[in-house]
């Protein structure tokens, strides 16, 4: 296919996917709006996708290059472009319909610095799309997420009970504040607006809800509801189903760190670990998500 | 003007269960045209705008004692909404069916009656026309009435009967659908992405189906479907052509049309599919006037098709692309 004609040269990136459904899940997960723009960034170690807003809350979803069936790499640097991700999403959906179980083929550029995508179903039919890329014009905002201290204060919670608990937080245009304290270990969050509700989790009461626990000093910080209930609108179902955690982590500054793991694994597949946590690395995608603490108003003018 | 006739239960299962559900889709109100063989549900035949549906039954397949007289040749249409219709259906066969056959060895077995009346409803003084149902259960008897239109004028039937004349024609190639759930599926997800589909049919047995904005270029290609009417050969060295160039090519030469209508029209047809149909057939009519689409119902057991049962849609086309 490529050969050594002055036009023809190898595309940045050709890689297969087997199971479109998992990214489809990946990809939602990090969906809070109607209309977003995406950056990718291509590497030789795989492809993450970038999503913003208004320079408060930033998205990471991380496909490494285990995921993928194939992943032929041939680019100089890493190439970036921007698409829409909600038409990205619904493109992709297209792929997934059941009983139309093909990989899908994924090259980029296309002529037209377009991403191309293609699976072939039999012989007989084949799905194609080509979506415009544009070239993005702000440099990725490097949230530059720093430990607050000598040991990072974290902890980790069912992905369900976390949703569960934002959600029950619901107060239009209000914040909630996150606080860590090590004595008792226990992570509160509590909604401020109308009223006062305040969510606890107790580290040695419910091992299954709590499942890591990490704080040396007390940490309290707000956050804008919207941004964190962003963190956990679109969490997919397979994340409730499997059970899994997500990892919380305040940094400096209050930046805090949510980082959820969603499974790219084929339903059907032969793999070797099938408990709830046990899946091999390689079929994990990793999503981050970024938000900046509330500044209080009496520091609004400071630095 | 007069209409009596008793519904079988085939003719209640053909429409409770499977048309009626799939007309619904089509629109909420269509014509009910009766003549003395047969009775059609006609969807926007006589407007432009929307999906045109044909649903025509030959009066045997769904009623016994068929009686119909008017000073139109025996012809009779007027509008009725179908989610009434459905709705007095189920009612009435709710009774109905708890009184199945004879009672008793007793030779009058219960009857389901449907009779266009006349009637003044509560509120009124004026008489309103009415699609009549009435059963006797076990305890109870049921009348089930349904407002209709004031019938057509002669002149509007005449209007109706040419329209549908025109709509029985066929395109000279037609492509059996692989799989309608599969399309469904697939078309129901295409809807978020755009508005307007491209439609490409060749006679080598190619269905290519595409949306395609300043965004995003989103395509489906099914190839070796059976074909029904005009076919070709599919020339060689087209296996490892892009679908795009593929269809190009077809039309170029002439052996395949393209034309473009909307989404949700083409979902719509789809949906037809609920009206258990055994094959589905896609073509565009000549000169590209509109997509077709046929559905064809064999008689149960056998491979034979059932002529007393026939549906097909015509999706308006929205630019006439012809060899674009």
């Amino acid at each position: 296919m490529s050969s050594s004609a002055v036009e023809t040269e190898s595309p940045d990136l050709v890689c297969e996917l087997d199971n479109v459904q998992g990214m489809v899940d990946a990809l939602t997960s990090v969906r809070w709006k109607r209309h977003q723009d995406a950056v990718l960034e291509l590497s030789e170690h795989g492809i993450v996708l970038i999503v913003e807003d208004t320079g408060c809350l930033q998205a990471k979803v991380y496909l490494q290059r285990e995921l993928f069936v194939r992943y032929e790499y041939s680019a100089h640097g890493r190439p970036r472009f921007g698409v829409s991700l909600g038409l990205f999403v619904d493109c992709l959906n297209t792929f997934c319909i059941p009983g139309h179980s093909g990989p899908i083929e994924f090259q980029y550029p296309g002529p037209d610095m377009q991403l191309l995508l293609k699976s072939t179903d039999s012989l007989s039919s084949c799905t194609y799309a080509e979506i415009r890329t544009r070239i993005p014009d702000t440099i990725s905002w490097d949230y530059n997420f720093e430990p607050a201290g000598s040991t990072p204060i974290s902890f980790t919670v069912k992905s369900s009970a976390l949703k569960e608990a934002i959600d029950d937080l619901e107060w239009p245009g209000s914040s909630i504040q996150i606080t860590l304290q090590p004595t008792p270990p226990s992570v509160t969050f509590k909604g401020e607006g109308h009223g006062d509700l305040q969510i606890d989790f107790m580290y040695y009461a419910n091992m299954d809800l709590l499942t890591a626990f990490n704080c040396d000093q007390v940490v309290s910080h707000r956050y804008k509801y919207k941004f964190l209930r962003a963190t956990t609108s679109n969490i997919p179902s397979s994340v409730i189903k499997d059970n899994r955690g997500s990892k919380l982590t305040i940094g400096r500054g209050g930046m805090l760190k949510v980082q959820h793991l969603v499974s790219v694994a084929k339903p059907s597949n032969s793999h070797q670990h099938i408990d709830s946590v046990g899946q091999p690395p390689s079929r994990i995608a990793y999503i981050e998500f970024f938000v900046k603490p509330q500044v209080d108003e009496e520091n609004a003018y400071d630095s | 003007m007069k209409f009596k006739a008793f519904l079988t239960d085939h003719g209640v299962n053909l429409l409770e269960k499977r048309f009626l559900p799939a007309l619904d889709k089509m629109g909420k109100t269509c014509h009910l045209y009766l003549t003395r063989d047969h009775a059609i549900f006609l969807h926007n035949l006589l407007n432009g705008d929307g999906i045109q549906s044909i649903a025509q039954f030959q009066k045997e397949a769904l009623f016994e004692d068929y009686r119909i007289s008017s000073q139109n040749d025996d012809r009779i249409a007027f509008t009725i909404d179908l989610s009434l219709l459905q709705r007095a259906l189920r009612s009435v066969l709710t009774i109905y069916t708890e009184f199945g056959g004879s009672i008793g060895g007793d030779a009058t077995a219960n009857r389901l009656q449907i009779k266009l009346v006349k009637k003044t409803p509560p509120h009124s003084n004026q008489p309103m026309p009415f699609l009549t149902f009435e059963t006797k259960g076990y305890k109870s008897a049921v009348i089930q009435d349904v407002p209709i239109s004031k019938p057509l004028s002669r002149t509007d039937v005449l209007e109706l009967q040419s329209a549908l004349d025109m709509a029985q024609d066929l395109p000279q190639t037609l492509v059996q659908v692989p799989d309608m759930n599969q399309l469904q599926s697939f078309v129901d997800r295409m809807k978020h992405v755009g508005d307007v589909l491209n439609v490409s049919i060749t006679k080598y047995g190619d269905l290519h189906l595409q949306i395609s904005t300043s965004l995003i270029t989103l395509g489906a290609e099914f190839r070796k479907l059976k074909v029904i009417g005009e076919q070709a050969r599919v020339p060689p060295g087209d296996e490892n052509l892009t679908a795009q160039t593929r269809t190009r090519r077809a039309i170029d030469k002439g052996d395949a049309m393209s034309v473009q209508v909307s989404v949700k029209h083409f979902f719509k047809s789809i949906q037809c599919h609920l009206a258990k149909p055994d094959c589905a057939f896609y073509g565009i009519a000549q000169q590209g006037s509109c997509l077709t689409v046929v559905f064809q119902f064999f008689i149960p057991g056998t491979r034979q098709t059932d002529k007393s049962i026939s549906l097909h849609c015509r999706l308006p086309v929205l630019v006439d692309s012809g060899t674009n």
